[in-house]
């Protein structure tokens, strides 16, 4: 097992004043910095965050949850370090795969030579949920179909990364990214003078200028503004913080109107129009003309005056097709196939269940791999094999046999670890890192550092905040 | 400003208004029922009474006490306009124009939310009725200062202002109705025991208790009361304070949207309605059908101001 913070072995409870093993590079000016730290009052200070979460109101709505039962994501005050030199690497594989999504999906809604080539199934895509016909033959602003992105990576080894997953649709988490780090220059400032780390708070001044950036092609100076599902939705915080950050109008479906082609808004002194709609809901609400007729959350004819050029959506309907996860196990081929050059990062091997062969090795092995559903998100329907008990195999062995195209698999990837604060210690738990991509006509930027999600309980792998997942602030440190 | 924002802001306002004129009612009812035992359980009756929600307490309890009246106003939640509803209603609509308020604003309301929601979790101990009471009306206050003090003074101050105000004069303008025979003239002219009792708890529920009797000596007479809390100009819950303060937002949005409104002139006539009543004898405006049609009016250039900026879609 791989710890990002020390070089050998790691155990539970080793306090911050203890020896042990040897710091990684990047880690040695941190583990001096604990080694001098009062643990108890460490402990404290990470309950003080929380409560200034609470007070600040950075919770997240849990679906199914007690009436409205607003939480915190834990957070952990040891950050996680990466060196310039691992950032630079990840940063160009990131680049590259989400150059070859933007050229997969301009191609996919077009002439579709990735399938006359014969590389993606036809079926793939055309029997796919996520893939939309009525965005055929439409090209969006600037090209741009994934305005943000968010590339889920974990780590193996000293310089093993893989791509888990790809975010193509509304990918989520950013505000923490910064809130994090705003929490941890508050607590700690000594830590940034021993240390130069990258900014990530010009994060929201980044994305309104990418996404007035793609909509340079049919107007300058847009009056962008984001669009929530509302206050019940989990990610209501970060929809608020994006456009209190950019400084333009949170909006819900209900306060759009489509008036002469033209989308508008009603204001306190009549109406005004909206040019760019960052939204946060997923393709099927945005309009209950065209997609879902029975979303309340919706705009009537917005796909209309979208396809007519009177509205930027970002991220273009339709987009998710590329981070499906059966498409997701193409994705070596498809970044070859639109690149021209072989993936900088590394996919992790997947068995698509939906052939047979696939299906049977699956089956023998299930022990020991994770199975995921295709369409599934956030941690949910998902097995991990090795901590799985006998009636839970037993169950998915009985849904995979049923609707074996509905699942992939994976092996059981040993996640890298960095170290938490617990109750007795520090202790490794495994990680995952989420860094967020910008994408314009004038470039694709990858903002440093991203959101580490840790999976609290000790052993566990999975990272995701509705199953018991933290966060920590994530460190890109300069050359 | 989006409408819906305007709307949220405004009510947002009134929501706070109204908990804490609700915890200032329960304060006065409190003191009085613990010196005037007699008349205790009526006067909590007439709380709820004048709140409209008679029949909707009579379905959650069988009889008015003081305990189940403090529990239905202060923690029920099937009570729309319990204190605890209130605030969360508040919070809510603060939530949705999140980007409208300043960190401060939102915090105070935030934490005045999470305070009350841990002290209201379980029925009131009634040693404990005073801080928590206390607590509710000083998150108000902590609201307003935030308010004043990092707010913008835009249009998004002028909504929140003047829901405040709006709530406010029709508060004061309920509670003296509740109670207009009392402030009526007696035959004697005499101030028997129980009204005094009564002016008492008027005053001290709308915060006026001690300076009405600063500026009047401690001299009490029901049209000193009466005209005090309708046309005084300083004190900050009488109809006329709040009247003026509803025609300075209004023309505030006037000037900085550069139009009229008809909210604008029907609160100049509201407003004027007031100054004709100060002229006049108190005895003679005929108090009932006054404050009557005060209410009504104070309602209606709440629904015109939210046809005037699009506040409901």
């Amino acid at each position: 097992m791989f710890d990002e913070m020390l070089d050998g072995p790691v155990l539970d409870g080793s306090g911050p004043d203890g020896s042990g093993p040897e710091a990684r590079e990047p880690y040695r000016a941190l583990l001096a910095w604990l080694h001098d730290q009062d643990f108890r009052k460490l402990s404290k200070q990470s309950l003080q965050a929380e409560e200034l979460f609470r007070r600040i109101g950075i919770t997240f709505n849990v679906y199914g949850g007690r009436d409205g039962e607003e939480r915190i994501i834990p957070f952990d005050l040891i950050p996680r370090i990466i060196a310039a030199s691992e950032w630079r690497r990840l940063e160009r594989g990131i680049v590259q795969r989400v150059a070859a999504i933007n050229a997969f999906l301009a191609d996919i809604y077009h002439r579709q030579e990735i399938i006359r080539a014969g590389i993606v199934p036809s079926a793939l895509v055309h029997g796919n949920k996520a893939f939309m016909p009525q965005m055929c033959g439409f090209t969006p602003p600037g090209n741009v179909y994934t305005h943000v992105v968010g590339v889920d990576i974990v780590r193996t080894g000293p310089d093993d990364f893989y791509v888990l997953e790809d975010n193509a649709r509304v990918p989520s988490g950013v505000s923490y990214m910064i809130e994090n780090r705003a929490t941890m220059l508050q607590m700690f400032p000594e830590l940034f003078a021993s240390h130069r780390v990258q900014p990530v708070s010009d994060y929201p001044k980044q994305l309104f200028r990418s996404l007035a950036g793609c909509a340079r092609s049919f107007i300058d100076n847009p009056n962008i503004a984001v669009l929530t599902p509302g206050i019940h939705n989990s990610a209501y915080y970060e929809h608020s913080f994006l456009a209190d950050e950019m400084g333009v109008d949170l909006l819900q479906g209900s306060d759009l109107e489509v008036r002469d082609g033209r989308v508008i808004i009603r204001t306190t002194e009549g109406t005004a129009p909206v040019d760019v709609i960052y939204r946060r809901i997923d393709d099927e609400f945005l309009d209950p003309l065209s997609f879902n007729p029975d979303s309340v959350l919706g705009t009537p004819g917005l796909f209309d005056a979208y396809r007519s050029g009177a509205v930027m959506l970002a991220n273009a309907p339709g987009a998710g097709i590329a981070d499906d996860k059966a498409i997701y196990s193409y994705m070596p081929e498809i970044i070859e196939f639109y690149m021209g050059e072989k993936p900088l990062l590394d996919n992790i091997p997947t068995w698509r269940c939906s052939e047979p062969d696939n299906l049977a090795y699956v089956l023998a092995h299930l022990s020991e791999l994770v199975v995921k559903e295709v369409h599934g998100s956030g941690g949910y329907g998902m097995l991990v094999g090795p901590a799985a008990s006998k009636r839970e195999l037993a169950a998915f062995t009985r849904k995979l046999k049923a609707s074996p195209a509905s699942y992939v698999a994976q092996p059981t990837l040993s996640l890298s670890t960095v170290p938490v604060l617990t109750r007795s210690g520090l202790a490794p738990r495994h990680v995952d890192l989420r860094p967020f991509v910008l994408v314009s006509p004038e470039g694709i930027r990858v903002t440093p550092g991203g959101l580490t999600r840790v999976a609290l309980r000790k052993g566990s792998l999975v990272v995701n905040s509705s199953q018991g997942g933290g966060t920590k602030d994530t460190w890109v440190l300069e050359a | 400003m989006l409408g819906r924002h305007a709307d949220n802001l405004f009510w947002m306002a009134r929501y706070l208004e109204r908990a804490e004129n609700s915890a200032r009612r329960i304060q006065s009812a409190f003191l009085h029922t613990l010196t005037q035992r007699a008349e205790g359980d009526e006067e909590w009756a007439a709380i709820i009474r004048s709140t409209g929600k008679s029949d909707a307490f009579a379905t959650r309890h069988e009889s008015v006490s003081m305990t189940n009246a403090i529990d239905y106003l202060l923690r029920d939640k099937s009570n729309e306009d319990s204190v605890i509803s209130l605030l969360a209603n508040a919070r809510q609509n603060a939530r949705s124009v999140r980007t409208a308020l300043t960190q401060e604003v939102w915090q105070s309301l935030n934490e005045s939310w999470m305070t009350c929601n841990t002290a209201l979790k379980r029925p009131v101990n009634i040693r404990d009725l005073p801080s928590i009471l206390e607590n509710i009306i000083k998150g108000s206050s902590v609201f307003r200062g935030a308010l004043y003090g990092t707010m913008l003074h835009n249009d998004i101050f002028n909504f929140l202002r003047l829901g405040t105000f709006i709530e406010r004069a029709d508060n004061t303008a309920r509670i003296v109705g509740a109670r207009y025979h009392r402030l009526l003239p007696t035959a004697a002219g005499a101030l028997g025991g129980a009204d005094q009792s009564q002016w008492e708890i008027m005053l001290r529920s709308l915060a006026a208790w001690r300076s009405y009797n600063w500026l009047n000596r401690g001299h009490l007479d029901p049209s000193g009361v009466a005209s005090f809390l309708i046309f005084d100009d300083r004190m900050p819950r009488s109809l006329s304070f709040c009247y003026r303060e509803i025609c300075t937002n209004l023309a505030d949005l006037e000037t900085e949207y550069g139009r009229t409104h008809a909210s604008g002139q029907r609160a100049r006539n509201v407003l004027q309605q007031l100054e004709d009543g100060r002229k006049k004898d108190i005895h003679r405006i005929g108090l009932r059908d006054f404050i009557n049609g005060f209410i009504v009016d104070n309602n209606n250039l709440s629904l015109t101001i939210a046809s005037d900026f699009n506040l409901a879609p």
